[in-house]
């Protein structure tokens, strides 16, 4: 009869914690979420093609580099998750700065470009067009959103001094899991919203 | 270890584990309301997955009979040709809400009161991996029924002239949802329908919040936390299904919460996803709801089959026939549950290819399904059977759920389906299943689990009448629903002409559901004498197989003195007559167990859910400030969210006495 | 990162300097890759060609991100099955779903004064 310890260490069994359990497993429902948002686009865009042309007022130019500013937030939260773990708490700090900082750069661009696009007449009621394209970019807003709250909140915490590396490792990463969740969604938004509309 | 069947009096000096410690404070410097005295305390902030079980149960079984209710009225509507008794759009409610809320506040929260209770216990862990989380799921279960059965309210109001709609629903004055629980657009609009939609709604989604966050707890638990030797195939078949239908729940309802919020950015921003005018496709809301809605009606009833393949083995005295192919099945049911939806629109015009495809795979679900059925009556065939109530309501789904499967198969034709569509034998097909098959399933997990829930022991034989009652009831209300159908009579509409031939059949429908109610009535009867029987149930009233048995009758707070060690399947029937290999083990607890705390965090968090619905809900109709009020909600959630997790995690530790078990 | 507490402080150190340069690596090529899809757009090659090529690239970066980012390929197989299931159920879904309301399905669209 062997006898083993029972500690509530956050993990048991097959040795995941429970917390990036959870995050992977909210992550694995959030891409039905976002699978429908993106698919009643295509739905709308593949039935009424002609409702809409999106190339005379996206600007790729931007929105490459909003891109290109989330994946080097995915970049400098990845650094900062091993940061975390390696016990470095200023290596942490500064990381987690530039996450949000990159993140509200691009919170920044989507702002601008929904002003820019709703100046140009393009509004949430603006046929089957705007209202997917809002929504499903706007949704995808917000969860940044959240995103950087949640990382701001961290960063507070990580400078009240209760913060210690080998306890909160783990929800660190579960916040860049989070993050770099909202990244690759992102990745998927830029190609078929925006690039896809561009080919000849 | 050996456990012995005496009968246990409750040992008072066992009771004081708690009474000695005092609470501590938490992160925030507040005061945790641990080991309160103040039994409305301890019941609100608890987060005890057995106390949240059974406070999911009693809200279910509530609002249960008001389904029921809704339904007499209905059916006593529909016994006479051209009655009069309500109005149409009165009736229109009426079936929106039986609806609503059979589905949605009766037999979701009575599978999730199982899975509360249960699930830790048959795994061997002491609560759920997310104690607070769990909590939360309850409380903002409680804010979705209170939104979406706020209508009814101000529906009396106007029927008083006390209130109108103006606004944005301005001359509507359906305050409770009228457009059938399913809420097919173009009439889910402004333009057709106020602000009863609006409560919908948001019902809705926060009841969808609920059962999310129940569901990702129940997956890391059933995951994480089982006890050592408690491998995958080792467990019970009911958590099992709760595992699957978890998954199920995760994968379906963002479907729904992404169409709902579309339909409420059509009715409050004027968007056009649905809205003919602006180019909106409303077949588009049939798929996405679809998309959810198949795989829902798997949620509700894999539940009742994992309760019926527990309840099965123990009153036959053998084990589960083929436990590993009716695992397998279950799985596979709940992945083809997904591939099925459009089987629900078979008259919308999909194209042949669509309806083909749709058709046979629905066909394919029919196979493991019977596979289980086979496997049930494998497990019958041969045992010692003993006809306690929980077994002849097991069999009774046996047999009513495989009447309901065949009209479903007779469905999955789509040319007999292109007559059967929206007509009575719909009704037929889904009653069967869900009063014959989920609702005796779940009257049999309640006769056979409530003794362990609360100690005390049924009394009489009060089941038979219950069982007689229902099932009568239920032949006589639904077998004539099917010739309604073929014989052409319609869903959901308020009255009939005479002259069709449905007038004596409508007529035995009406009598059959007050049998049925009447059998309902008997359960509530039955349950309230359990309630106040004088008789201990004892650990294991029923010489059971799995390990929630193991522990005394109700569970101590920490459920195991020591976590046990699993040896085999069934672990508790190898401990009592199994070779000694097979026997259970215990881990070494000397250093003290630990348990979590109670916390107030997620009600607060759940509770702002309330002002958020009722604020939008209520801004449709145009009451003035709700706007705020929703936005009121919004930052109470995020104070809650944000004190839970400044609070920490908590937790102390108890030294149990080692009992004579 | 490997979830066993049983690491000790050298090993986590070692582990994370060594992921260190795949992130850096993964960072430039993310980076590269969008400035390629940028430019792929408005090159004059048949539409498939570029479509399949940028759905290509995108899946890329995707699965990159997953993999390295999010370790995914450093951690324990449930954790790439739990994300999966919801990945493979939302994909074959919603192709499904365009596939059912393509163009000849759904009627034309009565654009009031068009």
């Amino acid at each position: 009869m062997s006898q083993t310890e029972s500690h509530d260490d956050g993990h048991h069994g097959l040795m995941v914690k429970n917390k990036k359990l959870l995050m992977w497993l909210f992550l694995g429902s959030d891409c039905m979420f976002f699978g429908t948002l993106i698919s009643t686009h295509l739905i709308y865009r593949k039935l009424h093609p002609e409702e809409f042309d999106p190339t005379q007022l996206f600007s790729l130019e931007l929105t490459s580099f909003s891109t290109f500013i989330l994946l080097m937030s995915s970049f400098l939260m990845a650094l900062a998750v091993s940061a975390m773990h390696k016990g470095e708490m200023k290596s942490f700090r500064r990381n987690v700065i530039g996450v949000i900082f990159f993140g509200l750069i691009f919170l920044g661009c989507q702002v601008y470009e929904f002003a820019h696009f709703m100046h140009e007449g393009l509004n949430l009621d603006t046929g089957t067009f705007g209202s997917t394209f809002y929504l499903m970019t706007g949704t995808h807003g917000v969860h940044v959103a959240v995103g950087v709250f949640w990382l701001i909140s961290m960063l507070f915490y990580s400078q009240s001094g209760k913060m210690e590396a080998h306890k909160s490792a783990i929800d660190v990463e579960a916040a860049g899991l989070y993050w770099h969740f909202v990244d690759i969604v992102w990745i998927v938004i830029f190609t078929v919203v925006y690039l896809i509309e561009f080919i000849a | 270890m050996s456990t012995t069947h005496t009968t246990e009096v409750i040992n008072p000096s066992v009771h004081n584990d708690l009474a000695d410690l005092k609470p501590e404070i938490s992160d925030l410097g507040l005061r945790r309301p641990d080991h309160s005295k103040n039994v409305i305390i301890d019941w609100m902030t608890t987060v005890d997955h057995k106390k949240i079980g059974l406070m999911y149960g009693a809200m279910a079984l509530f609002f249960l009979l008001v389904g029921g209710f809704e339904a007499l009225v209905i059916r006593t509507q529909l016994m006479v040709p051209e009655n009069d008794l309500i109005s149409a759009q009165r009736y229109n409610q009426l079936f929106t809400m039986h609806g609503t809320t059979m589905i949605f506040l009766a037999i979701m929260p009575l599978n999730a009161a199982f899975f509360n209770f249960l699930v830790p216990l048959q795994i061997g862990a002491r609560d759920v991996a997310f104690p607070r989380i769990n909590a939360f799921s309850l409380w903002a279960f409680v804010a979705g029924a209170l939104v979406i059965n706020f209508g009814w309210l101000l529906q009396a109001l106007e029927m008083f002239g006390l209130f109108t709609a103006s606004g944005a629903t301005a001359g509507m004055n359906d305050f409770v949802p009228a457009m059938g629980w399913f809420g097919y657009a173009p009439i889910t609009s402004t333009e057709f329908t106020g602000a009863g939609t609006d409560f919908w709604i948001m019902g809705l989604q926060i009841l969808g919040v609920a059962s999310l966050s129940a569901s990702l707890n129940f997956i890391v638990t059933i995951i994480n936390m089982r006890a050592p030797g408690m491998k995958m195939m080792r467990l019970p078949v009911f958590t099992w299904m709760t595992l699957i239908v978890s998954l199920l729940i995760i994968f379906a309802f963002p479907a729904i919460t992404v169409a709902l919020i579309q339909l409420m950015f059509d009715r409050v921003f004027g968007t056009n996803f649905f809205s003919v005018g602006g180019g909106g496709q409303p077949i588009l809301w049939q798929h996405l709801f679809w998309i959810f809605g198949h795989p829902e009606v798997y949620i509700l009833v894999l539940p009742a089959m994992g309760i019926v393949s527990e309840v099965l083995p123990t009153f036959a005295r053998k084990p589960l026939f083929g436990y590993a192919i009716v695992v397998f099945s279950g799985a596979v049911i709940g992945f083809l549950g997904f591939a099925v939806w459009s089987h629900h629109m078979f008259t919308t015009g999909l194209g042949k290819i669509a309806t083909a495809a749709f058709s046979l795979l629905t066909m394919a679900i029919a196979v493991p399904t019977g596979v289980k059925i086979f496997n049930w009556v494998g497990t019958l065939w041969g045992g010692q059977i003993r006809f306690h109530a929980p077994m002849i309501f097991a069999i009774g789904f046996v047999w009513m759920f495989m009447m309901g499967g065949f009209s479903g198969i007779m469905h999955s034709s789509a040319p007999a389906d292109a007559q059967q569509q929206d007509s009575y034998f719909v009704i037929a097909h889904f009653h069967y299943v869900a009063i014959g098959g989920i609702l005796l399933a779940i009257v049999s997990g309640i006769y056979y689990w409530l003794p362990k829930m609360i100690g005390k022991m049924w009394q009489g034989n009060l089941n038979i009448w219950v069982g007689i009652f229902t099932v009568v009831g239920l032949n006589i209300t639904f077998f004539p629903m099917h010739f309604l159908g073929l014989l052409g009579q319609p869903r959901r509409t308020h009255t009939y002409l005479s002259g069709f031939g449905w007038e004596s059949y409508n007529m035995v429908c009406t009598i059959g559901s007050y049998i049925l109610a009447f059998g309902v009535l008997l359960l509530v009867v039955d349950i309230v004498r359990c309630f106040r029987s004088k008789q201990l149930a004892g650990n294991d009233p029923w010489d059971a197989r799995t390990l929630e048995w193991a522990t005394s009758s109700p569970p101590k707070v920490y459920n195991f003195a020591a976590t046990p060690i699993v040896n085999a399947r069934d672990g508790f029937w190898a401990d009592k007559y199994g070779p000694e290999n097979r026997k259970l083990g215990e881990v070494d607890e000397s250093h003290g167990i630990h348990m979590p705390s109670q916390s107030w965090m997620p009600m607060i968090a759940s509770a702002g859910f309330i002002p958020l619905g009722l604020g939008l809900s209520l801004m449709q109709a145009g009451v003035p400030f709700m706007g705020y009020v929703a936005i009121l909600g919004l930052v109470i959630i995020a104070l809650g969210i944000s004190l839970w997790a400044l609070e920490g995690p908590g937790g102390y530790h108890l030294h149990p006495k080692k009992e004579s078990n | 990162m490997s979830d066993t507490k049983h690491m000790s402080e050298l090993d986590v150190l070692k582990t994370e300097n060594d992921r260190y340069y795949a992130f850096v690596n993964l960072a430039l090529i993310l980076a590269a890759v969008t400035g390629i899809e940028l430019v792929l757009v408005y090159l004059p090659f048949p539409s498939t060609l570029i479509f399949t090529v940028l759905i290509s690239l995108s899946l890329f970066k995707f699965i990159g991100v997953i993999a390295w980012f999010m370790h995914l390929i450093y951690d324990k197989l449930i954790l790439t099955m739990a994300f999966g299931t919801g990945m493979v159920i939302a994909f074959g879904t919603y192709t499904a779903l365009l596939f059912l309301l393509s163009g000849e399905m759904v009627a034309p669209q009565e654009i009031p004064g068009r």
